[in-house]
C-alpha cells in the first residue's frame, strides 16, 4: 500500500507531502531501524563480498607501492602528475553532495532532504577517506606524511604554507573531521532510538555509550538545533573552499590549462555534480534493496536531478568561458594546450567528458526524465564517468605536451594505476555497506519533523498514570502544547518536555532563553582563524624563514586559505563544546530512564516531566 | 485628477529634469574622457543594481520560495530601471575610442593583442552584444513584472506556474549575457588584462548591490503606509541572511581572482593588480577590502542587526556606496593610472543617472499595487515567521 501512496505523490507539485502520509511516527522508526536490526538482505551479502574483494585488491595494491615505489605507476615526465591526483580530486569532488545536502539544503530550509542527508554525509565522510589515501601514497614516502603537519621536530623544518598543496592538506583534513563531527552531531538522536528499541545487551551498550546518555529533552533540542545550525552555516563556506583549495593546487601555476582564475567556482560546481550523481546511484539502489520507497520517494530524486542540472550548466559555463578566455588572452601556449584538449590525442576523453559532464544531464530539463528510474540512473553513472575523465583532462591533457615539444610524451596508466583506482572503489563500498547495516541510514528524528506532527502517538487514548505524578505521557503534541500552557498559567517553569523530534515554539512555551551556543562557536572560530594566522606567519617568517618563488617571508595572500580552515575548525569546536557545556552531556545515568514507557520519548513518545530538580538541568 | 496625483506627476518629473540637468552639466564641464569614464561608472551602476533585483525575481521563482511573495514587488518594480539605464547607456556608443584601447585604431595598429582580439571586440560585434544584453534583461525585467502585476487582478495561480518554469531558461540566459557584458564593458577597458572568473565577479556585485536596494525599499516605506507591516522582522531576517551570504560570496570570488594572479605573477594579469595596489589606489582597494566584506561581515552576523529596521537599512545603504565604489575601483584605474581622482563630474554624473531611473520607478511604484496580493503563497508569506 505504501508503495502506491509514494507513486501517487506528484513532484511536479513543491507542496506535495516529502514522505507517504500514512506514515506515522512509529512507522518511520519501523521502517528505518528495521533495516539495521534484521539480517541484511542476500544482495547486502553479495555487494559487501564484492567490496571487500575489491578493498583486499586496494591493499595489495598499495603494498605493492610502498614496496617497490611510485615506478609502478605510469608517472612520468612530463606527466609527474598523473592518476593518483586524478583520483584523489574525484574522490574529493564525491565527498561535495553530502555537505551540500545536509548544509547547504538545511540552511535553505529545503525539508526534502531529511530522507536522504545521512546516507550523503556518511557517503561523504567515505569518499574523503579514499581521498586522502592518494596525496599520502603520492608523496612516495608516506611514513614522512607527518612532515605536512606543523609539529615541532629536531630539524626545525616547518610546512612550506606558501605551496597549496599545504592548504589541501588542512582543507582536506579539516573537512572530513568537520564532515565526521556534523555526521555524528546529527546521529546523536537516533542513536538514543536505537539504544531504547535494542534487544541485546551489547546493541544497548554501543549505541547506549554513543547517544551520550541523550533524553529527547526540549532543553537540550534548543541547543541541540543551534549546534546544529550553527556547524551547517560553518559547513557551507567549507565545502566550497575544500575543492577550490584543490582548485588552486592547479591554478596557482602558470601551467598553460592550469592557470584559469575561473577554476574555483568551476571545481565546487563540478565537485557537487559528481557528489550529487553518486548520491543519486546509491540512493536508486539502496531504497529498493532496503524497501525505503515511501521515505526516499520520486520527489527526492526531482529535486536532485535539478541540482545535477544547475551543475552541470555552471560546469558547462566553466567550460566555455575557459576556452574563450584562452583564446581572448592571445597567450600561444594557453590557446594550444585547450585547442589539444579539444581536437589532441586525448580528444575522445574530452568529448565523453562532454556527452557525460554537459549532454546527458540536459534531460533533466523535463520532469519526466527527472522522475525515471532508469534514465536517474544512466544519467548519474555517466556523470560519474565524465567527472572522472574531467580530472583526467586538466591533470594529464595538459601535461602531456610539455613547452619544450622534444620532451612530449603520451601517457599509459599500468595495471597498478588501474587496480588501485578499482581498489578505492573497494574501501568506499566496504564502508558504505558497513554504514547501512549498522546506523540508521536515514535521518529518523529530522524525518519525523517533517511528518504532519499532528499524526503522533494516534494509536491508542492513554491516560496519565496516577504512580508517574513527575512523567506524564501525552498523545499528541497539541496535548503537551496544551498541558505547558496550563503548568505555565500556574506559575511553573519547572518542567520539562520530552519528543522525539525538535518542535519549534516548544522552547517558547517553556520561557527558555535563546541558545548561547553561538557565543562559543563565534569566540573559538575567531581565536582559531588568529591562531592559523599567526602559526603561518612565525613558522615561515619568524622561525624558518625561507624565501620561496619570490614570494615575501610575511606572504599573507597565501596564509588566507589556512587561516580560514582554522577558523571554520575552531567554528565547529566551539560549537560542539557550547553544546556539551549547555547539556551537559554526556551522562551516565539518568532518573528518567527508569520510569516505564519513557523509552518511547526516542520512537513517537510526548513525556512531561514535572519538578525533581533534576529533570530539568 | 486629485492633487496627491498632480504632486506626484511634479515630483517625477522635476526629478527626470533634475537628473537631465546634471548630466547636461558634467558633460560640459567635464573633458571628453573623463566624462565618459564617469558616466559609465554611474550607468553600469544603476544597470546592475536594477539586474541583481532582476535576479532576486528571477531566484524568487526558479526555488519555489514562498516567504518572498510579499517582498518581491519592489524588485520587479526596481528593475524597470533596466531599460532605463540601458537607453542611457547607448549615447556612449558614439565615443567608444575614449574608453576603450581596442576602439582606437592608432593603439590597435602598434598592438599585436589587440589585433588578435579584433574578431571579437570591434565596434559591430560589440554593438550587436551589448544590445543582445539589454534587451534580454529588459524584456526579462517587464515580462516577468508584467506577469505579477497581471495576476494581482486576476489571481490566476496558473501564472506563477508560467513563471516558475521560464524562470530556469531565464536565469541561463542572464548567465550567459552578464558575462559578455562583463568582458565586454569593463573588462576590455584594459588593453591587455584577461580573467576567466571575471563574468562572476561582476554578476556578484551585482547581485549583492540589488539585494542592498530591494531591503532599502521593502524597508523605507513611509510609515502608516499599509504595505509597511508586509514586510516583517523575519522577511528582514531573511534578506538580511541572502545579502550576507552574497556579500561572502563576492568577496570568495574576488579573493580568488586576486590570489591566483597574485601568486602565479604572470606580467600581463599581474599588471592590472599592481596599478591597484599602488599608489592612491592602495587605499582604495583597502577601503574595498574591509568596506566591501570585512565590516559587513561582522555587522550582519548578528541576528538583531538583520531583523531591526533601522541597522538593515545602514548596512544596505552602506553596501550600495560599496558597490559604486567597486565599479570606480574597477573602471577609474584606466584612467587614472596614479591613484583615484574623485570629482564633481563623478557626482554629478552618478546622481543624473541615479535621479532619472528613481523618478522612472517612482512612477511605476506609484501606479501599480506594492504587493503582488494575488499570488496563491501570498498569505502564507505574510504569515512567514509568525
Amino acid at each position: 500500500m505504501n508503495h502506491h501512496a509514494t507513486l501517487e505523490i506528484d513532484p511536479a507539485d513543491d507542496r506535495a507531502p516529502l514522505i507517504s502520509e500514512r506514515a506515522s511516527l512509529h512507522e518511520i522508526t519501523e521502517t528505518v531501524a528495521r533495516v539495521v536490526e534484521w539480517k541484511p538482505p542476500r544482495g547486502w551479502y553479495l555487494v559487501f563480498g564484492i567490496s571487500l574483494a575489491l578493498l583486499s585488491l586496494f591493499v595489495v595494491s598499495l603494498g605493492r607501492l610502498l614496496w617497490e615505489g611510485v615506478g609502478i605507476w605510469g608517472n612520468n615526465v612530463p606527466v609527474a602528475w598523473a592518476m593518483p591526483i586524478v583520483n584523489f580530486v574525484f574522490w574529493v569532488g564525491i565527498g561535495h553532495a553530502g555537505t551540500l545536502i545536509s548544509a547547504i539544503l538545511f540552511l535553505f530550509r529545503q525539508r526534502w532532504r531529511t530522507s536522504i542527508n545521512r546516507a550523503a554525509e556518511a557517503m561523504t565522510l567515505f569518499a574523503v577517506m579514499c581521498a586522502l589515501v592518494f596525496p599520502a601514497v603520492h608523496t612516495g614516502r608516506p611514513w614522512l606524511g607527518y612532515w605536512l603537519l606543523p609539529v615541532p621536530n629536531q630539524m626545525g623544518l616547518w610546512p612550506q604554507f606558501r605551496s597549496p598543496l599545504i592548504w589541501d592538506v588542512f582543507a582536506v583534513s579539516i573537512y572530513g573531521a568537520v564532515s565526521a563531527i556534523f555526521w555524528y552531531l546529527g546521529l546523536i538522536p537516533d542513536l538514543a532510538t536505537m539504544r531504547d528499541r535494542a534487544t541485546s545487551r551489547l546493541r544497548q551498550w554501543t549505541y547506549g555509550l554513543l547517544a551520550l546518555g541523550w533524553r529527547s529533552s526540549q532543553r537540550h533540542w534548543v541547543h541541540y538545533e543551534s549546534a546544529y545550525l550553527l556547524i551547517a552555516g560553518l559547513a557551507t563556506p567549507l565545502v566550497l573552499s575544500v575543492h577550490s583549495v584543490v582548485s588552486f593546487d592547479f591554478a596557482v601555476s602558470q601551467l598553460p590549462g592550469w592557470h584559469s582564475t575561473i577554476l574555483p567556482p568551476y571545481f565546487v560546481a563540478g565537485a557537487i555534480l559528481s557528489g550529487m550523481a553518486m548520491v543519486i546511484t546509491l540512493m536508486l539502489i539502496c531504497r529498493v534493496a532496503f524497501g525505503l520507497q515511501h521515505l526516499i520517494t520520486m520527489v527526492h530524486f526531482d529535486r536532485m536531478a535539478r541540482i545535477l542540472l544547475l551543475t552541470s550548466l555552471m560546469v558547462a559555463y566553466s567550460y566555455a568561458v575557459e576556452m574563450y578566455t584562452a583564446w581572448y588572452s592571445g597567450n600561444p601556449y594557453e590557446r594550444f594546450v585547450l585547442a589539444d584538449r579539444a581536437f589532441g590525442h586525448y580528444a575522445w576523453a574530452y568529448l565523453l567528458m562532454l556527452l557525460g559532464n554537459v549532454l546527458l544531464p540536459q534531460a533533466f530539463w523535463l520532469r519526466r526524465a527527472r522522475t525515471s528510474i532508469p534514465v536517474l540512473f544512466f544519467v548519474s553513472l555517466f556523470v560519474n564517468v565524465g567527472m572522472w575523465l574531467e580530472r583526467f583532462v586538466i591533470v594529464i591533457v595538459s601535461l602531456h605536451r610539455d613547452f619544450i615539444p622534444s620532451i612530449w610524451r603520451d601517457y599509459t596508466p599500468t595495471l597498478w594505476d588501474l587496480s588501485t583506482l578499482a581498489g578505492s572503489f573497494g574501501l568506499f563500498f566496504t564502508m558504505f555497506c558497513l554504514f547501512v547495516r549498522f546506523v540508521p541510514m536515514v535521518a529518523m528524528s529530522e524525518v519525523k519533523s517533517v511528518a504532519a506532527p499532528h499524526r503522533a502517538g494516534v494509536t491508542e487514548a492513554r491516560s496519565p498514570r496516577p504512580e508517574s505524578s513527575v512523567l506524564i505521557e501525552l498523545n499528541t503534541a497539541e496535548e503537551l502544547v496544551f498541558a505547558m500552557r496550563e503548568l505555565r498559567s500556574a506559575g511553573r517553569t519547572d518542567f520539562d518536555v520530552h519528543t522525539p523530534m525538535p518542535i519549534h515554539g516548544l522552547g517558547e512555551l517553556m520561557g527558555l532563553k535563546r541558545s548561547p551556543v553561538p557565543w562559543f562557536a563565534l569566540v573559538f572560530g575567531l581565536l582559531g582563524a588568529a591562531g592559523g594566522m599567526l602559526l603561518q606567519w612565525w613558522t615561515t617568517g619568524v622561525a624558518y624563514p625561507l624565501i620561496v618563488s619570490g614570494k615575501p617571508f610575511f606572504s599573507w595572500p597565501s596564509y588566507v586559505p589556512v587561516m580560514f580552515e582554522c577558523g571554520v575548525f575552531g567554528g565547529v569546536i566551539g560549537a560542539v563544546i557550547g553544546f556539551l557545556t549547555m547539556t551537559k552531556l554526556p551522562r551516565h545515568h539518568h532518573p528518567l530512564f527508569e520510569a516505564p514507557n519513557f523509552e518511547r520519548a526516542t520512537d513517537d513518545g510526548f513525556f512531561l516531566s514535572i519538578a525533581s530538580g533534576e529533570s530539568t538541568q | 485628477m486629485n492633487e496627491s496625483v498632480i504632486l506626484k506627476r511634479l515630483l517625477i518629473m522635476s526629478f527626470i529634469m533634475a537628473g537631465a540637468a546634471m548630466l547636461a552639466i558634467a558633460l560640459a564641464v567635464g573633458d571628453r574622457r573623463q566624462f565618459s569614464f564617469s558616466y559609465l561608472t554611474a550607468v553600469l551602476d544603476v544597470l546592475t543594481t536594477a539586474l541583481g533585483c532582476l535576479f532576486f525575481v528571477l531566484l524568487h521563482f526558479v526555488t519555489r520560495s514562498r516567504w518572498s511573495v510579499v517582498v518581491r514587488r519592489w524588485a520587479e518594480q526596481a528593475s524597470v530601471a533596466i531599460p532605463v539605464a540601458s537607453a542611457l547607456l547607448l549615447p556612449l556608443g558614439f565615443g567608444l575610442g575614449a574608453l576603450y584601447p581596442w576602439a582606437d585604431v592608432s593603439i590597435v595598429r602598434s598592438d599585436p593583442l589587440l589585433q588578435h582580439r579584433q574578431p571579437v571586440t570591434n565596434a559591430l560585434s560589440f554593438g550587436a552584444r551589448t544590445l543582445a544584453d539589454l534587451l534580454v534583461w529588459s524584456a526579462l525585467a517587464w515580462w516577468f513584472r508584467r506577469k505579477s502585476l497581471q495576476q494581482d487582478l486576476d489571481r490566476d495561480p496558473r501564472i506563477t506556474r508560467v513563471l516558475q518554469a521560464a524562470s530556469a531558461p531565464a536565469l541561463v540566459l542572464v548567465g550567459v549575457t552578464v558575462t559578455a557584458a562583463a568582458f565586454d564593458w569593463i573588462m576590455s577597458l584594459d588593453r591587455h588584462w584577461s580573467s576567466s572568473i571575471f563574468g562572476v565577479y561582476f554578476f556578484a556585485g551585482s547581485v549583492v548591490s540589488g539585494l542592498a536596494l530591494l531591503i532599502l525599499m521593502a524597508i523605507i516605506v513611509r510609515p502608516g503606509d499599509p504595505f509597511e507591516s508586509f514586510c516583517g522582522a523575519a522577511h528582514r531576517h531573511d534578506l538580511g541572511k541572502l545579502l550576507f551570504g552574497f556579500i561572502c560570496f563576492w568577496a570568495y570570488i574576488a579573493f580568488s581572482q586576486f590570489l591566483l594572479i597574485w601568486y602565479a605573477n604572470i606580467p600581463e594579469e599581474t599588471e592590472w593588480y599592481a596599478i591597484r595596489m599602488r599608489g592612491g589606489w592602495r587605499l582604495m582597494t583597502l577601503i574595498l577590502a574591509l568596506g566591501h566584506f570585512v565590516v559587513p561581515f561582522f555587522f550582519l552576523l548578528s541576528r538583531e542587526v538583520k531583523r531591526r529596521r533601522a541597522t538593515l537599512a545602514a548596512a544596505a545603504f552602506w553596501i550600495l556606496l560599496m558597490h559604486y565604489a567597486d565599479l570606480y575601483w574597477l573602471i577609474m584605474p584606466n584612467l587614472h593610472r596614479g591613484g583615484p581622482r574623485l570629482q564633481p563630474v563623478d557626482a554629478l554624473t552618478l546622481m543624473g543617472v541615479a535621479a532619472i531611473a528613481t523618478a522612472v520607478v517612482a512612477h511605476f511604484l506609484f501606479s501599480s499595487p506594492r504587493v503582488a496580493a494575488g499570488d496563491p503563497a501570498f498569505a502564507e508569506s505574510f504569515a512567514h515567521g509568525v
